[in-house]
């Protein structure tokens, strides 16, 4: 992960409002990074690329390792130090897939606009586990895998089926209401006045908050091994699976994991079918033959009710 | 304390023009601004007098970064600097033009833009990373940063081409006024009007007041409800600029006002609420509780004023400021947000000069795929060249590392197809008496002369393993065996036209939208007798349930829609008539919806369909006739 530039304004995390589908998924991620990764779809304006980040700076203290969607294979492949060659040293420098895999997650900001060859690398790698690299005099093979974590506004085109299935899970900006508008805005002009202030209160009172939601998201990564689940927890899922018609068999591995790390995030001993029933849409959405096939990826009622008769609710 | 702030004289349009960029220039937050409807003739003046607010002085002004529709991210991110030494050349690379500045002392760059519509995509993509970015990332060769951008951006574009334009782009400039018509004084003499206290923020920057509740309802009614994040963002922030500069304690409503006047947004004399207590039910602040250091200001009771059934009926018509209101806007200017007025959606392809390129060694554009030994200095591959020099330095004896001419590489790059060729088929209009090989010539002929790659969407094959749907593929070539196959295949029962449409929207997209400059021309050519009988949702979902009706040829026509709001420049669309009946007509009034030329596919000339003539095959493509 990279270090924010000194004037850097990102919003501490825990001050971000709403959007507590998007907080809930990538801290399900941060518990069972298993789980694979997350994709964030929703309109301009509602807050992705901010959350990524300040998740990361409140999680991690450091910005995620990003992948411009303008970056030059050298960087994510790997190559050589050009400076350091000038100089007539040889160094090898680190792709951006490698830090990635160090970091345990990739971030891509506008991900379907990445362009196509970049994203065959990175297809090419998550479905391996491999990265090769043969060339610019590099000879060179390591096994690797991170999560990938994208932010995109469906409005500017959509996603190969085979990247989304790569994303773990998968959640769509909520719509704020007025009043959560209203203190969205309050929130962001305040959080700007007082980075003009010596020994804010306010931002001592919001990195407080951030602290302690990582103490409890380390808690849960710690207690996740621990937390049962029951066949009838697997077989949910499948079920939940099969009556969506999700593509593949990640979609019910996925959801397992993250019913299991959301069980750990709430203390609980063992998975519960609620706790599967929360995750579903995020972990299915994006393998719903209408999405693979260009479709919405709205979860909407009829979704809902396709899958709630298995709970009883 | 600073002048007060003119609100007497803000509807010239001079003046709100320089209060604007008094304003970005102070305020990071409001660093992209656009003008709608300037007189391109005015964009030195108006460029002059953003850079002599930036940097403080008229002597000897930094000149501009002017991005236009050619720039490429190989110019923009790095920059390779040449020079010829002693024992060879040298060179080192470093951050680019975009963001050179980042994190140094001096004035923050101006990025000019003169034409919104014509930035290439990478000018494009840039800007949706920048401007108004806390954060950016650079991960080029031999240039690594993640910077806080700084530079500030001016653009123009006409009110009628915004509609075309990237919601998502134009979201990011966040002080846009039209000015039509404007008449712009001298730079000195409009500078020489500011008071003292505004030229010296405008170098400076001035930190922020507080932001009254009363004034963020008062934004909540000038840009109405159904207004976005960003927008009301940035009308607070503007009169929170207004209010610092005016040496306000806090911005109040009448900042706001003052706000709304500079970017020629309508202002209504409705009476102005006072702050008001939080309405019941409010559920706090974001989780950590509501600091105490702001324990004042509270969500206003007013803020969502409309009631839940009214926003259906809302969504139909202009989304906001749209229309007189006493008091407020300048005569002559338009709306700052005219996109919310485009009938059609927007366009995927931005209007500006073709990037050419030809499929010759010259080609400098497209993925690089490979090096060769360089024959002149355009493009080279900068660590292969120092890798190749590395090679030979002991041999060299040099005491410094040196590249010789010898060691130049460049880039080999893919040949990003320069013409695309998107076929839709429909199978199920050919057979009996009818088949498209005369009508499709033409425009096969045109695939195959200019080395354009082929798309082919399918609908409504016998053998296809899902009938609700439509397929494609994509061909390197129109000789490609797969595209001969795919003429001839046997007709089925279903015909998934409207998801066939969407599909080759897609494909179009994604062509000019995700391969760097996009191609220099593309033919979309539907072969259909419009008779769609699978519903969208239908083919989304796999399953057909309930009366289909005309829902097929309905959504047909929607998806259709998309495509006729795309740019015209590059992308030509043609739609072959079978003439089968009942519904003849059906062709015709998916060409009007695709904005496509209607091409006769049976051979007998000039024959009428509602009494309309039909324009006849054409001999090449560029030789039809609009419908």
């Amino acid at each position: 992960m990279t270090g924010a530039p000194p004037d850097a304004r990102i919003l501490p995390y825990s001050r971000v409002v709403g959007q507590g589908e998007l907080k809930l998924a990538l801290e399900l991620n941060h518990v069972l990074p298993r789980i694979g990764g997350v994709l964030m779809a929703g309109p301009r304006g509602t807050a992705k690329s901010t959350l990524v980040r300040a998740f990361a700076l409140m999680a991690h203290g450091e910005l995620p390792v990003t992948l411009p969607i303008n970056a030059t294979d050298d960087r994510v492949l790997g190559g050589w130090e050009l400076d350091a060659l000038i100089r007539g040293e040889a160094r090898p420098q680190p792709g951006l897939l490698e830090d990635a895999a160090d970091k345990g997650l990739l971030y891509v900001d506008e991900v379907n606009l990445l362009d196509d060859h970049l994203v065959d690398i990175i297809l090419d790698v998550v479905s391996t586990g491999v990265l090769s690299v043969q060339r610019e005099g590099l000879a060179a093979a390591r096994t690797l895998s991170f999560g990938l974590v994208g932010t995109m506004n469906p409005e500017e085109g959509g996603l190969r089926p085979q990247l989304l299935d790569r994303f773990g899970l998968m959640v769509t900006a909520e719509q704020l209401d007025e009043n959560a508008r209203y203190r969205l805005i309050r929130t962001v002009l305040d959080f700007e006045e007082e980075l003009e202030r010596k020994d804010s209160g306010w931002l001592a009172a919001a990195r407080r908050d951030d602290a302690e939601l990582r103490q409890r998201l380390e808690t849960a990564r710690r207690r996740v091994p621990e937390v049962g689940v029951p066949d009838e927890v697997l077989r949910l899922c499948g079920r939940a699976a099969d009556r969506t018609e999700a593509v593949g068999q990640r979609g019910e591995i996925v959801a397992t994991l993250a019913a299991r790390a959301l069980a750990a995030l709430e203390g609980a001993d063992r998975v519960a079918p609620e706790h599967v029933l929360r995750v579903l849409p995020m972990a299915l959405r994006h393998r719903r033959p209408e999405t693979t096939h260009g479709g919405t990826f709205d979860w909407g009622p009829e979704d809902q009710a396709r899958v709630e008769d298995l709970f009883g609710a | 304390m600073a002048a007060p702030l003119p609100r007497r004289t803000a509807d010239d349009p001079a003046r709100r023009l320089t209060h604007a960029l008094v304003c970005a220039a102070a305020e990071p937050a409001l660093s992209g601004v656009l003008l709608l409807d300037l007189e391109p003739r005015l964009l030195d003046p108006v460029t002059r007098l953003f850079t002599a607010l930036l940097t403080g002085t008229t002597d000897r002004p930094p000149a501009p970064l002017v991005l236009g529709a050619a720039g490429r991210d190989e110019d923009l991110w790095a920059r390779t600097e040449l020079r010829r030494e002693e024992h060879g050349l040298s060179f080192r690379t470093a951050p680019g033009p975009l963001v050179a500045a980042a994190g140094q002392p001096g004035p923050p760059p101006l990025v000019v833009v003169p034409d919104l519509p014509r930035l290439s995509v990478a000018g494009m993509r840039a800007a949706v990373q920048l401007v108004g970015a806390d954060v950016t990332v650079v991960e080029r060769t031999g240039v690594r940063r993640t910077i806080r951008p700084r530079a500030r951006w001016l653009a123009l574009c006409r009110s009628a081409d915004a509609g075309r334009l990237s919601r998502h782009l134009l979201d990011r400039f966040a002080v846009r006024l039209p000015v039509p018509g404007l008449t712009l004084p001298p730079v000195e003499p409009l500078l020489a009007a500011l008071p003292p206290a505004w030229r010296a923020a405008a170098v400076r920057g001035v930190p922020p007041v507080p932001v009254t509740d009363e004034a963020l309802t008062r934004v909540h009614e000038l840009l109405g409800g159904e207004a976005g994040v960003r927008r009301r963002l940035a009308l607070a922030r503007l009169a929170r600029t207004l209010a610092a500069l005016d040496g306000a304690p806090s911005a109040d409503a009448g900042h706001c006002d003052a706000a709304a006047r500079v970017i020629g947004l309508p202002v209504p004399d409705a009476p102005r609420p006072g702050p008001v207590p939080a309405p019941d039910g409010d559920p706090g602040p974001p989780a950590g509780g509501t600091p105490r250091t702001v324990p004042a200001r509270r969500p206003a009771r007013d803020a969502p004023p409309r009631p839940a059934g009214d926003r259906a009926l809302l969504e139909t018509g202009p989304a906001e400021g749209i229309g007189g209101a006493p008091g407020g806007s300048p005569a002559g200017s338009g709306t700052p947000f005219p996109e919310d007025e485009a009938s059609g959606p927007p366009d995927a392809t931005p209007l500006r000069s073709p990037g050419r390129r030809t499929s010759g060694p010259a080609l400098a554009r497209g993925p690089v795929i490979g090096t060769r030994r360089a024959t002149d200095l355009r493009d080279l591959a900068y660590v292969r060249t120092v890798r190749e020099a590395a090679v030979h330095q002991r041999v060299r004896g040099t005491d410094r590392f040196t590249v010789s001419p010898a060691d130049l590489h460049s880039n080999i790059r893919a040949g990003a197809p320069e013409r695309v060729l998107v076929l839709l088929l429909d199978h199920t209009c050919r057979g009996g008496d009818w088949d498209w090989q005369d009508a499709l010539t033409p425009f096969l002929q045109w695939a195959y002369t200019s080395r354009a790659t082929v798309h082919v969407v399918e609908v409504g094959a016998a053998d296809t393993a899902e009938e609700l749907r439509a397929q494609s593929f994509a061909a390197r070539s129109v000789l490609d065996p797969q595209v001969l196959a795919a003429l001839y295949r046997r007709a089925g029962r279903a015909t998934p036209l409207a998801h066939g449409i969407e599909l080759a929207a897609q494909t179009l997209r994604r062509t000019f939208r995700q391969h760097g400059t996009g191609p220099a021309e593309a033919w979309l050519v539907v072969v259909t007798d419009g008779r769609g009988n699978i519903p969208l949702r239908a083919s989304h979902t796999g399953r057909l349930t309930g009366e289909v009706a005309a829902a097929g040829v309905e959504d047909t026509v929607e998806a259709a829609a998309r495509i006729g709001a795309m740019d015209r420049t590059r992308l030509h669309v043609a739609v072959v008539d079978p003439a089968r009946e009942p519904y003849g007509d059906l062709p015709f009034v998916l060409a009007d919806s695709l904005g496509a030329t209607v091409v006769e596919g049976r051979t007998e000339p000039g024959a009428p369909v509602d009494g309309e003539p039909r324009s006849g095959p054409p001999r090449t493509p560029g030789g039809e006739r609009g419908h």
